[in-house]
């Protein structure tokens, strides 16, 4: 059967083409206002379902970023503390070789070592003390106010860590179990330097104790370093996170964005189209046949 | 008897009768050139046979005997009108799914990042911040936030899912009191077509009337419709009839008119006489129908119960499995076998979701016995979202099974549009008025009139000098 053509005819598909023309040219209109390629999820069911596991894991990449970032601080004022408490040793230890040299030492001169061992031993105690952010770092999870009371006891939760979470299985420690490395009560570094003092008063040999002391100071320098690879393990991680938040973020905005010079150059094309279709539209359906019968 | 000066007369005359019917219809199409669901009309002409010449004075061979209107015609076709309205009832069903689910798909908002699975992803986080700063209020405070806005959410998409599908019940019974009105009308259409036609009047205006009626019902039931004899036609959905003769049935919506009640007891369509339930295939009803449905084990019900089912295993699931971490934990005042989330024995679940702790210290961070300052639960809770089994898994993928659903009915919608306007586009390819054709037609059936005339006018003069000249040669 042959297509025969009427006025309606014409009327109803040059409507339909206009309205279907229109209707693309709202679509990249909208995609290149929001410069989003996915809108809603059926516009890429696919792409939508790669995009909510991207959105998911960039979500836990930047909380994983923040969580290294804190646990950097941790660590850095722990380290910072080592490093301070290792000096403040190695004075106790040059003090203590000075006082076992008993035949140089004059009643005076004990009675000075003694006091400035008291005071390095303060220091030791405010260094053992150290808060960052409101909690001591040598306590583990304490939320007391200090890692050390003055009677030396101490005040940490024994065998707790506190842990920093980098990956989905990846922890990392960032405190340092103060009583491990400083001793705890009567068996402190603070009850040794204590006890240096009061025999140094007292003019007694002193030299017997070095021994404690360097064992305490190999305790710190260890500290010191298992602090130094935590913090070696939290510079790479923030790396590999940061490198893998740029990946997540490339393969986001490839899926989600829309590519504009593409969208704008389709517009234009479709544009052109549109307002091809209204002149020939326009044109077409004008002329009848009154127009010619006199 | 041929040779008839007088019945050539005649001859003329029924000439000028015919062009002027021709006309007439004529002006008649000009006048419905826009008038929906008009069907062109032409005058059916026939020629009027000479007598026959018997007996022994027959002569010559005689001309016929003028033209006859023989009626006027419908140049309709039922084929194409059925071709039409299936297609229509196939394009309404789908139109319907596919804005039901584009709806749904809105509602949910995803994949912006603002939606639920954006607040899902920020809720894990907290418990992070909170885990990296156990007693601290700021993390817990924030935490508890994060917490509201996401049972907010659900609790928000659960309503509009709710909503929308008692508007989808609205429309269905707004939709079946349209099809009754609409099949008692072509009842009585059919009444007065057949009363009409039996005394032979014109009855295209009313059958024009009454295709217009059934492309309507075709659309809204997927109705398909036979043509009888005596010029009624028969209505029927799914093999059972909705209007035969004069007499039309009538539809009723039954079910439950809330979504919750509609899991024991789903939206249908039955037969007010009470034959049982109609069954429906196509058309805008079964549309309704099919967005309505219940949810089910498998997930391939209705797609607004099977939205709502989602949104309450999301809700459900949360809950459990923060729950199941929270209760092992000790909060900042050492209580213990604390819960987060809390959920209402009654009603669904996305509307019952509550957050316990209304501020810090109720909030279980630390694990038992390992110091007041331990954060571990914290972070257990916030890796509850990156497993395999997380509600963040279990709702994108359901999200994702929408949007694919929808994806499909667009498409299906965009392709049976189509198929509909290629359907109606032959049948007003066939029916529609043509002005130039009806310009042509008027020229032709004018030029048929001045023809007969001047035949009238002709004989006129014949009769004339036959008359009033005859024998007075030389009287002069």
């Amino acid at each position: 059967m042959s297509f025969r053509v009427t006025e309606s005819t014409q009327l109803a598909s040059a409507q339909r083409n206009l309205q279907l023309s229109a209707q693309r040219l709202d679509q990249l209109d909208q995609q290149v206002a929001s410069g989003l390629a996915i809108s809603k999820t059926s516009d890429d069911p696919a792409g939508a379902a790669t995009l909510l596991d991207l959105q998911r894991q960039l979500a836990q990449n930047t909380q994983y970023q923040r969580n290294a970032g804190d646990g950097t601080a941790w660590l850095g004022t722990a380290g910072t503390a080592l490093s301070s408490m290792n000096d403040t040793l190695n004075q106790v230890r040059d003090l203590t070789v000075q006082a076992a040299n008993t035949a140089t030492q004059t009643p005076s001169s004990r009675a000075a070592i003694a006091t400035q061992l008291q005071s390095l031993k303060q220091t030791l105690l405010t260094l053992a003390n150290t808060q960052y952010q409101g909690r001591s770092v040598f306590a583990g999870t304490s939320d007391a106010g200090s890692a050390y009371n003055p009677d030396y006891s101490f005040n940490g939760t024994a065998g707790s860590s506190v842990n920093r979470r980098v990956g989905t299985d990846t922890t990392v420690r960032v405190d340092v179990d103060g009583s491990s490395v400083l001793g705890a009560g009567p068996t402190s570094v603070f009850a040794l330097i204590d006890s240096i003092a009061s025999t140094v008063s007292s003019g007694g040999n002193v030299g017997g104790q070095l021994t404690a002391i360097d064992a305490v100071a190999s305790n710190i320098r260890g500290a010191e370093a298992t602090v130094g690879s935590a913090q070696n393990q939290l510079t790479g991680a923030t790396a590999a996170l940061t490198t893998q938040a740029a990946t997540l973020q490339t393969t986001q905005n490839g899926i989600q964005n829309v590519d504009a010079a593409h969208a704008i150059l389709e517009m234009q094309t479709q544009q052109v189209a549109y307002q091809t279709a209204l002149a020939v539209t326009a044109k077409s359906i004008q002329p009848t046949l009154m127009d010619y019968l006199r | 008897m041929s040779g008839n000066l007088l019945g050539s007369l005649n001859t003329a005359f029924s000439g000028l009768a015919a062009a002027q019917a021709g006309i007439e219809v004529t002006g008649d199409n000009i006048a419905n050139a826009t008038t929906p669901g008009y069907v062109r009309q032409q005058v059916d002409l026939e020629a009027v046979g000479g007598p026959a010449q018997v007996g022994p004075f027959a002569q010559s061979a005689a001309a016929g005997q003028g033209v006859r209107v023989a009626g006027i015609v419908q140049l309709g076709s039922s084929l194409l009108d059925a071709q039409a309205r299936s297609a229509g009832a196939a394009a309404g069903y789908s139109s319907v799914t596919a804005s039901g689910l584009s709806a749904l798909e809105s509602t949910l908002g995803e994949p912006s990042g603002d939606a639920i699975s954006g607040s899902l992803s920020k809720f894990w986080s907290a418990w992070q911040d909170v885990s990296n700063q156990p007693g601290a209020p700021a993390p817990v405070a924030a935490l508890l936030g994060k917490a509201g806005s996401l049972v907010g959410q659900i609790a928000t998409a659960y309503r509009s899912v709710q909503s929308q599908w008692s508007q989808t019940q609205q429309d269905l019974a707004t939709t079946a009191a349209q099809v009754n009105s609409d099949a008692s009308k072509v009842a009585e259409l059919n009444g007065q077509i057949r009363s009409v036609a039996a005394s032979g009047g014109d009855v295209n205006a009313l059958i024009t009337q009454r295709s217009t009626l059934l492309t309507e019902l075709a659309s809204l039931s997927g109705a398909s419709v036979v043509n009888n004899a005596d010029q009624t036609v028969t209505v029927s959905i799914g093999g059972a009839n909705l209007v035969q003769g004069t007499v039309a049935r009538s539809l009723s919506v039954t079910g439950s008119t809330t979504l919750e009640g509609a899991a024991g007891s789903p939206a249908g369509v039955q037969w007010s006489d009470g034959v049982g339930p109609v069954s429906l295939s196509s058309g805008k009803l079964a549309g309704d129908l099919a967005l309505l449905a219940p949810a089910t084990a498998s997930g391939n019900g209705g797609a607004i119960a099977e939205t709502a089912a989602k949104l309450n295993t999301l809700a459900t699931s949360l809950a459990q499995q923060v729950n199941a971490v929270s209760v092992t934990g000790t909060t900042s005042t050492g209580a213990t076998n604390v819960a987060f989330f809390g959920m209402s024995a009654s009603g669904p679940a996305a509307l019952g979701l509550s957050v316990l702790p209304t501020d810090p210290s109720g909030v279980a961070v630390a694990a038992a016995g390992a110091g007041a300052a331990d954060g571990s639960i914290a972070d257990a809770i916030g890796q509850l979202g990156t497993g395999a089994g997380s509600p963040d898994v279990a709702w994108s993928t359901g999200v994702i099974a929408l949007g694919t659903a929808t994806s499909n009915a667009t498409q299906q919608s965009t392709l049976d549009q189509s198929a509909q306007a290629a359907a109606t586009g032959a049948q007003s390819s066939q029916e529609s008025v043509s002005l130039d054709e009806e310009n042509m037609n008027l020229i032709a059936y004018q030029h048929a009139y001045q023809g007969s005339a001047r035949v009238m006018t002709a004989l006129d003069s014949i009769l004339d000098q036959l008359i009033n000249h005859t024998g007075l040669v030389g009287l002069g």
